[in-house]
């Protein structure tokens, strides 16, 4: 019999080596199936969304408190958006400390990095269409970063933003983006993204003549563990969704006071601590795209020392030069992040 | 190997072996996921909005409508008659697909797929298979008719 | 299968159980689409057993968030209660305006009657404009004890800011005097607790236990307006207020300070019985002192040796009398009764003129506006009054008709 689509998804077999836990940390399946999770939870909270600054923060309010189970549809969506970035940023990280860039992984790990940074994209825009006073100057402020970029900068505030200051047309724009646009590179990229973890021979780990382990599963095994890993998923994205529900406040009114303090959301907090130091290109723009490009340099550095039989294992001896620069790229951006919450004046 | 055969493959006629009663619980509970999770999609998609069509409609003045007149209300839509008999109201809503019939000059007829209407709202030819609805007219003590919908 | 899976799906299915749960637990809904917004709230979810505000005020018709603000579809306090204009109190002057504005509400035409708002925050009640003149005459800081600040900038006052007064004294009056207007906070002891604003006035305070009353109603009492007044003494000696020491026990000594006496129906009557509405809520001009706004006299009321009380006769369905008779009912006021007017116009619409013999004085009744008993009166004319009549001042009737205490 011949094998249908679904048998396709894995290999007959993979070593077993490749599926440990304590190895992948599964992060990359997990992400996977959060994607699957928000896409379908953002298609049902579109039904009842309305793009326009009057309506949105309001179809937003009518969705949580009238709408049967809208709350958990809300805070699912909520939920698996802000744990994909978590979860995606953990991947990343396996991926650097088990030196699974090497070649011929080296484009995947820049793919992998594109997801990650439309997916952040997805998180900012998906924040903004709340249109409410909590995203206010998130996005007064957002937009006026990019207008701070040198000759291209006012061109591109007025394609994102679509006039002189954010309103009824941002709010579609940023609706085609979180909807449309960056959901389909996001989909394009991320089968891509799969595609190649296949062509390269799946997770990293030593090539057969090297491997000491030479146990294998089979793909109904893999599948059942993937299955298992889901429903567990699934449960702790249930009882976040009841327990804590997504943020809500009032809708968004032209020349409103801000509060004392405005806080960026969470992903964006490291770079709204860089920009109280002044300039908005340099501390905004330039030194994050400067710390996304050592993190995108990293299957570039040293490569040569690192062997294809280090693979497989936490933190081998050849990639120390990377795993020493992406732990401190990595605790800047979290200590950037816990100093953001602390209070703007003592 | 008597220690292995009490775990081999459970016979017909055996009483529900712990095994087997596991498995119903965790396969039962798979299955109740997912109903329950079919019923909450059905809730959610369910849901209306609190504004929906008014039933009643306040007319005016009942002398706006004058013995032996017909009067077009396009809010409803319907035609207002008053005739010796009293008020009557007859809908404008095509009973074969919803769109508004026209007036014309011998009855009614619906523009989208020519269903005709004799001027009491009867069915002269299809596609429609029904007269056009009678709704309910009645004088309230202001003086104002009130046309009733359902 | 496995003993993980089966312990996993048992989770998820428990897990989704609780979230079915949540959902019918939740608060139910209840709606209410007010006919002048036609914007559904549901405030009435938790606030359903407050009582309406008053007969004026339908809740059918205006809702809550038309003067509350607030989010109309939030069923969660926190959200609902985030965008409330002026906290509790949406007729807190920083906001009323929004609340109980509007040209067919509180703030339109005076042709209308309807420019309270314009009149309440230009009243010498809101600004404290006389005090503060006479205070910043008194210590040099202006030459005559003529309205220039109030407590806040409108209509020509500057607004009053202690801190940039070179006089010490006058800013021990900024810090230790101003508890008694309109936007203050009242000093501490349920003889004082009131609310701000138009609340001020006409809804009863918080009660001792600190539970509130929801409501709004022109039948005040004279306990309402002694939350302010005839509290006590401000001396310019050591430029502190002096609360009253006294403690009554009946209302002939409650209602006014130990400081003269006064006639029967001074403390028998409740303040708005005599005080018009120019008197207590101002007419829209800035004045320099409380003398210059009260100009009732008792020959309002009972006219002098020679002469009558000033009458109106009600000729019009819309009369303005017959409007204030319906939202205070106590007197069944009709087209064609006569009833006492100022002499600046203002319409005393619970003083009916009785008809009386063709001849003969006619004698008057007075509706109090608190209680609603009826009083009979004659006018001073035709009695055995011995006034002079150019003596029209109270002190002058006190001389005979005051009562000792």
């Amino acid at each position: 019999m011949r094998p249908s689509f679904y048998d396709h998804l894995h290999p007959p077999t993979i070593p077993a080596a490749q599926a440990r836990l304590r190895y992948t940390l599964g992060m990359g399946g997990l992400a996977v199936f959060l994607t699957l999770v928000v896409g379908f939870t953002g298609i049902l909270v579109t039904f009842f969304y309305v793009p326009t600054p009057e309506q949105a923060a309001k179809s937003v309010q009518e969705l949580t408190f009238l709408v049967p189970f809208g709350w958990l549809m809300r805070n699912l969506h909520f939920w698996s958006a802000q744990l994909l970035i978590l979860v995606a940023i953990l991947h990343l990280l396996r991926v650097v400390f088990t030196g699974a860039y090497l070649p011929p992984r080296r484009l995947n790990y820049l793919l992998g990095l594109s997801l990650l940074v439309i997916c952040l994209f997805l998180d900012f825009t998906g924040y903004v269409l709340r249109w409410d006073e909590g995203v206010h100057w998130a996005l007064v402020a957002g937009t006026n970063l990019v207008r701070s970029i040198p000759l291209i900068g006012g061109g591109l505030y007025t394609a994102l933003v679509g006039g002189s200051q954010p309103g009824a047309t941002t709010l579609i724009r940023f609706y085609a983006w979180h909807l449309f646009g960056l959901m389909l590179i996001l989909m394009a990229v991320g089968i891509w993204h799969l595609f190649r973890v296949r062509r390269d021979g799946g997770i990293a780990v030593p090539p057969p003549e090297l491997r000491s382990d030479k146990e294998r599963i089979t793909r109904t095994e893999l599948s059942r563990r993937e299955g298992l890993a889901m429903v567990w998923a699934m449960i702790v994205l249930i009882m976040l969704a009841i327990l804590v529900p997504a943020p809500l406040a009032p809708a968004l009114q032209e020349g409103s006071v801000s509060a004392s303090e405005n806080l960026a959301p969470w992903f964006f907090l490291w770079v709204q601590q860089l920009l109280k130091l002044g300039d908005p290109f340099i501390f905004g723009v330039l030194i994050p795209l400067g710390a996304l490009l050592i993190v995108a340099l990293v299957p570039y550095i040293t490569p040569q020392r690192l062997s294809p039989a280090e693979l497989g294992r936490w933190f081998p001896h050849g990639g120390r030069n990377v795993q020493i620069l992406v732990a401190i790229v990595a605790g800047v951006i979290i200590l950037l992040t816990l100093l953001a919450l602390l209070p703007l004046h003592t | 190997m008597h220690v292995i055969a009490m775990n081999a493959m459970p016979r017909k006629g055996d009483p529900l072996s712990r095994r087997s009663f596991l498995n119903l619980v965790g396969k039962g509970s798979l299955a109740g996921s997912a109903l329950i999770s079919m019923g909450v999609l059905v809730r959610y998609i369910s849901f209306q909005s609190e504004a929906s069509l008014p039933t009643q409609y306040d007319l005016g003045l009942a002398s706006d409508y004058p013995l032996g007149s017909r009067i077009n209300v396009q809010s409803v839509p319907a035609t207002i008659i008053h005739d010796s008999q009293g008020y009557h109201a007859i809908s404008l809503v095509c009973p074969h697909l919803g769109c508004v019939v026209k007036v014309t000059s011998d009855g009614l007829s619906c523009p989208c797929h020519g269903s005709r209407f004799l001027p009491d709202g009867s069915l002269r030819n299809g596609p429609a298979s029904k007269p056009l609805n009678v709704l309910r007219v009645e004088t309230n003590a202001d003086g104002h008719l009130i046309l009733y919908t359902s | 299968m496995r003993r993980g899976l089966i312990l996993a799906s048992l989770l998820l299915f428990v897990a989704i159980g609780f979230a079915v749960l949540q959902q019918y637990r939740s608060l139910k809904p209840v709606g209410i689409t007010p006919s002048l917004t036609g914007q559904v709230e549901y405030c009435l979810t938790c606030h359903a057993d407050l009582p309406v505000i008053s007969q004026s005020h339908p809740v059918e018709t205006f809702g809550c968030v038309m003067c509350h603000g607030g989010e109309p579809i939030a069923l969660t306090a926190d959200l609902a209660h985030s965008t409330l204009r002026g906290g509790g109190n949406p007729s807190d002057l920083s906001v009323v305006e929004a609340s109980c504005g509007g040209e067919k509400c509180h703030s339109g035409t005076p042709q209308d009657n309807r420019d309270h708002i314009q009149r309440v925050t230009t009243s010498l009640q809101a600004t404290y404009a006389g005090a503060i003149a006479q205070v910043r005459y008194a210590f040099g800081a202006q030459p005559a004890p003529t309205a220039q600040m109030g407590v806040y900038a409108i209509d020509g006052l500057a607004a009053f800011d202690p801190t940039s007064e070179s006089s010490p004294a006058i800013q021990t009056f900024g810090n230790n005097c101003l508890y008694c207007h309109l936007s203050a906070e009242p000093l501490v002891g349920d003889e004082y607790i009131r609310w701000s604003g138009c609340s001020a006035c006409h809804s009863p305070a918080p009660r001792e236990d600190g539970t509130l009353v929801h409501q709004l109603t022109t039948s005040l009492v004279y306990t309402q307006c002694n939350k302010c007044h005839n509290r006590g003494n401000y001396s310019l000696l050591d430029v502190k207020f002096h609360s009253r020491q006294d403690a009554p026990t009946d209302r002939l000594h409650d209602y006014y300070q130990p400081i003269a006496e006064f006639t029967r129906c001074e403390w028998t009557l409740d303040c708005a019985d005599c005080h018009t509405r120019q008197e207590a809520m101002g007419d829209g001009h800035i004045y320099n002192n409380k003398k210059e706004i009260q100009y009732i006299r008792c020959r309002t009321c009972h006219g002098t040796i020679d002469s009558l009380p000033l009458t109106y006769t009600i000729t019009d369905e819309n009369d303005l009398a017959l409007r204030l008779a319906f939202l205070n009912p106590k007197v069944d006021l009709k087209v064609g009764d006569t009833i006492l007017m100022t002499d600046k116009g203002e319409l005393l619409w619970n003083i009916r003129v009785l008809p009386g013999v063709e001849g003969t004085t006619p004698t008057n009744e007075l509706f109090s506006k608190a209680t609603g008993q009826r009083f009979t009166f004659s006018p001073v004319m035709g009695s055995t009054c011995q006034q002079k009549p150019d003596q029209q001042d109270a002190r002058y009737c006190h001389e005979c008709h005051a009562t000792q205490r």
